[in-house]
């Protein structure tokens, strides 16, 4: 008898659960009891209080697979290997901060520093590695995966290093903070994997969730409960429409949850459905970039935020959510692309507008890196319109420079309300005298993120609009250059703070500038990211070919992303050959 | 029609009514524990259509994690809080009601519109009743792996989240310097530092007027 | 149920162990012989069971309310009812009659609607659990899949109506019983879910039928409660403190809250709440009896001892026999750990809430998991004894 699923369309990934199928077969005596029970589980699982269970689960991950006659080499589960490692540092994290709070501040910040390392010491060897789907399809590691992967967990990284202090400092407890920060990583870099609306789903909500919590994390400050009770509601509703988007879709493939499958129904069903399916997916990708009109959350959330957690959910979480849309949109709505690509022009057309036009009035600094980060995700979305190679890599690598220029900011920011307490623009007035190096640090990744020319982010930029300019996407580079200029005026006139005014002149705060010291605990890691990051700043921008090279290699080295620039060249073939003259070499004439 | 094909009929229409009555109810009510208690229904109602469609492994876990966790959780923190408190009027209250339910009529009308015209693959795959159970547990050590082993990560976070945002015993000071903390932000709206201690600052002149 | 049993011809094997009393087959082929169709007899063989199940039930809860009242007055030395009937045993009908006739009071500043309808939800998913409690390889109401999960979710709703009742009473104590009440539900679940699935997980299948099978062959040999010790106790704690019997019976702790949820509580809606109460005793006592102890199975296996006799267990008498002996052992192992409950109520103090839910979270969940890994460690070691 014939347990397993017939109706499923058979994609590339199906067959080989077909083949598992068979093996599960020949194996059902013996396994057939645990089936039951092991439907009961997820049931159980799901009851709030039962996590406690599942812990026991965590360590077992691959023992069940086994019983079901799928060996891990099946599963291909190293292509998780990454993963894995956090998901250790995490769980010891957990356990070294039973030990008690001291314990804990000694030993979690190396534990990090090790998982992350290895995760990262193991993305780098999957990189061009041979491709296959792992996990039966529900995960995929091809090089856009690997790099996005890489921001991501270079992006926690960064914002460990630059955290302790901030959370020491607030009296926080630094075990959970590490792991729930390193549970939203998980989430995020499961995402940039995740081929599958399940994975998709669970692995969106891992993220979300730890960002809720991560945001709430200072629970004796009103601002913070705020901000996490904010985005918990408005990402809930995000995930609502997510879901009906996803059973939209799934009921679309008549059931199966792959994206292959997804992609395959949809390429044969030009209904309302499919249009409906889109805008609610497209909706929870969009909260999640924060594109304009889906921003709201933004400002409040990162102003009520600690700082450390406000720079990972501008790179981590935003890096995850374009991975996201490059799975969900280029991968599944191929052939709806006109359509997407025209939501996609008006979101980053607003984003770019509202993002840079509101941050030039506000008066503190994260609020106005919350509406800037609006506007970079806007010139991000140019390289998502364009949909050709250069457009992606232009995506990749100015995700790349923005993990690198805004974490660096974000370095100066939370170490200048380390010594002052506040993050008012106006305090910043003649800091120059007080700390060049945060004025240095700072006034570099602004500039960089203004895209002002040796910096790192002006090639990312230029490339971005380069690759917009090539693709006819006139309107939004046009838009991206004016809001580009705009941004420079607020970028610039912080730095004019800090380093134009007499002393005299110097805020209050800077005039009562603690001496500098750097021998707490904390500080050290701090000022080595800080450093760090403001080192590729500046001298990436010169020194930015392996970047290029990087960039291109996860464009060319996607196989879902090359088949879409293939099928819509294809496409704009055909429709030069409909054509008999093409309209362009009349006006140029 | 046959017997069976008729109390299927019935207990569809009556299961929907309640589902639906049931929603509007926990949407519209202006008590806040009716609406708690009318959601267990809607819960209730939700599990019984899945036995309608045979699956009762999934209708089991319905009533268990929804209505017995769930809502009574909900139930709980409304109980908990039931303050009752006098709210500052919201200006042009009827003029907002109007607009969301004009929102929803139209969000309703859209999914109407879909349903009608797509063609639905029906009948779908046909039901198998009891084996659900065994699927459903084939499906989650398969390929549903991955997220089965995933979302055991966001229960534990969530969990211990939930633990580090709700016990009550917090640091008292710094435990590198020792300075007093107190779990808030660092980025404090503070009075100037170089202020004239003499002179009261501008809040401690509120508080003392 | 045995005169149907004695009319009946022998019923139709199935592919189960031992085929038993089949009732229902037996009762649809004589309606059928009266020329009704299969499936009007079918729809009026279903309430039947549904019926004889309520009634078994409420004489349940009378034989129970006696019992309590003998063995407390035992316990205390004393002689307790003595002259309605022989022995008293009409005392709780008088009880039950008196609870009928009272006036039905609903406070003046009480939500009447919920007022009504709290003690309802709470009867009603216990009685609806007595769907799956197996007295007999057929002798059950609805053999489903999900048997004994169905049972933990319909558990899982009662604290709705606890909390409905002690909410809308609008009575402090009254809101105090039912958010105890719902606490201790909602926490002692879960290491009773947990036991249960080391249950599960041995005998393969959620069906409760299945469960009691998979434990025949050796007789008292194979019953599960020397396979799951720890999960007996742990399951006979939780569902100690599922019924809210002493020493657990906090939501109603007279010296704390008066009666906790049931303070403004008169007449037949009281009665609801005394009537679920101890049809929920019953029913998890039968419920440890399917479990741990064997089902329907005597102690000595029926084959074996009807082939020592040289009677075919296929005999129609047999059959007759061992299904009267099935739902006597069922109802006798049921009956002795309502014994063990009455008799822990009167021999030990209650314990405090926080005691309580300690209990729950710090000792008998950990204990619970452990119990699970070890129950499929030793399943994957030894698959022949702890079910394969």
């Amino acid at each position: 008898m014939n347990r397993f699923p017939l109706y499923r369309i058979g994609g590339p990934s199906r067959l080989r659960t077909r083949a598992a199928a068979a093996t599960v077969r020949s194996t059902r005596r013996s396994f057939e009891a645990d089936m039951d029970l092991f439907g009961v589980l997820p049931a159980l699982t799901e009851l709030p209080h039962l996590a406690a269970a599942s812990l026991a689960s965590v360590p077992l991950a691959t023992a069940p697979a086994i019983g079901l006659g799928i060996t891990a080499a099946q599963l291909n589960s190293g292509a998780i290997a990454p993963e894995a490692a956090i998901l250790i540092a995490l769980l010891v994290c957990l356990l070294v901060d039973l030990a008690g709070e001291e314990a804990a501040v000694r030993w979690v910040p190396p534990i990090c520093y090790a998982g992350l390392g290895t995760a990262l010491v193991l993305l780098a060897r999957q990189w061009n590695a041979p491709l296959e789907p792992s996990f039966l399809g529900s995960f995929l590691a091809d090089d856009l995966a690997v790099a996005f992967r890489a921001v991501v967990a270079a992006s926690t990284l960064l914002s460990l290093m630059i955290s302790w202090r901030y959370v020491e400092r607030s009296g926080s407890p630094v075990g959970e903070y590490a792991a729930i920060l390193l549970a939203a990583t998980l989430g995020a870099m499961f995402l940039c994997g995740s081929t599958d609306l399940v994975s998709i789903f669970v692995s969106l909500e891992t993220l979300s969730v730890s960002s809720y919590l991560l945001s709430g994390y200072m629970k004796r400050d009103a601002r913070s409960g705020e901000a996490a009770l904010k985005y918990l509601l408005v990402g809930s509703a995000a995930a609502a429409v997510f879901l009906y988007g996803a059973s939209l879709l799934y009921g679309l493939t008549g059931g199966s949850t792959g994206l292959d499958a997804v992609g395959v129904a949809l390429q044969t069903s030009a209904t309302p459905v499919t249009a409906l399916a889109l805008v609610f997916v497209l909706a929870t990708v969009a909260f999640k970039i924060a594109a304009v009109p889906f921003h709201q959350w933004t400002p409040d959330v990162y102003e009520g935020s600690p700082t450390p957690v406000v720079a990972f959910l501008s790179v981590g979480s935003k890096a995850a959510g374009f991975a996201l849309a490059l799975r969900l949109l280029v991968g599944c709505f191929d052939s709806f692309d006109t359509q997407w690509k025209l939501l996609f022009t008006v979101l980053a057309v607003l984003s770019m507008t509202l993002g840079n036009v509101v941050a030039l009035a506000q008066t503190t600094m994260k609020r106005m890196l919350a509406y800037s980060s609006i506007g970079q995700a806007g010139f991000v979305m140019i390289g998502l319109v364009c949909g050709t190679e250069d457009g992606y890599a232009a995506m990749v690598l100015y995700m790349a420079a923005y993990l690198f220029m805004n974490l660096g900011a974000f370095a100066c920011i939370i170490l200048f309300s380390l010594r002052t307490g506040s993050d008012r623009i106006s305090d910043y007035a003649g800091l120059y005298q007080k700390d060049p190096l945060i004025t240095l640090g700072l006034s570099l990744c602004l500039l960089s993120l203004g895209g002002i020319p040796p910096m790192l982010g002006f090639f990312g930029k230029i490339y971005l609009f380069f690759a917009g300019w090539a693709d006819h996407q006139y309107l939004l580079v046009v838009v991206g250059l004016i809001t580009s200029v705009v941004s420079i005026y607020y970028y610039i006139s912080v730095i004019k703070m800090m380093v134009v005014k007499e002393p005299q002149e110097a805020s209050d705060v800077v005039k009562a500038y603690p001496p500098i010291t750097w021998n707490l605990a904390g500080m050290g890691t701090l000022r080595t990211a800080l450093v760090a990051c403001v080192l590729v700043t500046a001298v990436g921008g010169v020194l930015s070919n392996p970047l290029f090279t990087w960039a291109n290699g996860a464009v060319t080295g996607t196989p879902m992303l090359q088949q879409s620039i293939a099928s819509s060249a294809a496409r704009e073939a055909t429709a030069i050959a409909a054509a008999p003259v093409p309209p362009t070499p009349a006006i140029l004439g | 029609m046959t017997i069976a094909s008729l109390t299927q009929l019935i207990c569809f229409a009556a299961l929907s009514i309640t589902l639906v009555v049931g929603s509007l109810g926990v949407v519209l009510l202006p008590n806040i524990v009716y609406s708690a208690f009318l959601l267990c229904g809607v819960f209730l109602s939700v599990a019984g259509l899945y036995l309608l469609l045979n699956a009762s492994f999934v209708a089991a876990a319905q009533v268990l994690v929804y209505v017995g966790a769930v809502n009574v959780l909900i139930l709980f923190a409304i109980m908990l809080v039931n303050k009752k408190e006098d709210l500052a009027e919201i200006p042009r209250l009827a003029l907002r009601r109007l607009l969301s339910g004009g929102v929803c009529l139209g969000l309703f009308l859209l999914l109407l519109r879909v349903d009608l015209t797509t063609p639905w693959a029906v009948p779908g795959p046909v039901g198998i009743g009891e084996g659900a159970t065994i699927r459903i547990g084939e499906h989650l050590f398969s390929d549903y792996l991955l997220p089965f082993e995933l979302a055991s990560v966001l229960l534990l976070m969530s969990m211990i989240g939930a633990i580090v945002l709700a016990r009550r015993d917090v640091f008292g000071s710094d435990l590198i310097t020792g300075e007093d903390v107190d779990q808030g932000l660092i980025e404090k709206v503070r009075p100037p530092l170089l202020l004239d201690p003499t002179t009261p600052s501008p809040s401690a002149l509120q508080e003392t007027i | 149920m045995t005169t149907a049993a004695t009319l009946s011809p022998p019923p139709v094997l199935e592919a189960a162990v031992t085929p038993g009393l089949d009732l229902q087959s037996g009762f649809t082929t004589i309606l059928e012989g009266f020329g009704l169709s299969p499936a009007a007899a079918h729809l009026i063989w279903l309430p039947l069971p549904m019926l004889l199940v309520l009634v078994a039930a409420v004489v349940g809860v009378l034989v129970n309310v006696w019992l309590e009242r003998k063995i407390s007055a035992a316990v205390q030395q004393r002689i307790g009812p003595e002259y309605a009937g022989a022995l008293g045993v009409l005392q709780p009908l008088a009880d039950g009659l008196k609870l009928l006739f009272k006036e039905d009071v609903i406070p003046k500043r009480a939500d009447g609607l919920l007022f009504t309808l709290g003690p309802v939800l709470v009867l009603i998913p216990v009685i609806l659990s007595w769907l799956v409690v197996p007295f007999g390889q057929n002798l059950v109401i609805s053999d489903v899949g999900v048997g004994i999960f169905l049972w933990i979710a319909l558990s899982s709703i009662q604290p709705i109506g606890l909390l409905m009742s002690g909410y809308s009473s609008n009575n402090k104590y009254s809101l105090l019983g039912g958010l105890r009440a719902a606490a201790q539900s909602i926490s002692y679940e879960i290491p009773l879910a947990l036991a249960v699935l080391a249950v599960v997980m041995m005998s393969n299948s959620l069906s409760t039928v299945d469960i009691v099978n998979q434990q025949s062959g050796a007789g008292i040999l194979s019953w599960n409660i020397w396979r799951q010790p720890v999960g007996f106790v742990i399951f006979w704690i939780c569902a100690l403190a599922e019924c809210e019997r002493l020493p657990f019976d906090l939501p109603e702790a007279e010296e704390e809250l008066v009666a906790g949820y049931q303070t403004e509580y008169a007449g037949m809606k009281f009665a609801l709440f005394y009537l679920g109460s101890y049809i929920n005793l019953v029913l998890s006592a039968l419920l440890v009896a399917v479990l741990y102890l064997g089902g329907w199975g005597f102690p000595v296996p029926v084959e074996w001892l009807a082939g020592t006799l040289g009677q075919s267990v296929e005999a129609p008498l047999v059959q007759v026999i061992t299904g009267s002996v099935g739902i006597v052992m069922t109802v006798l192992k049921a009956y002795l750990l309502v014994f063990t409950a009455i008799l822990l109520r009167w021999t030990l103090p209650r314990v405090r809430i926080d005691q309580l839910l300690d209990l729950g979270w710090k000792f008998l969940l950990p204990i619970a998991l452990v119990n699970l890994l070890a129950t499929a460690g030793l399943k994957l070691a030894f698959p022949g004894f702890f079910g394969g």
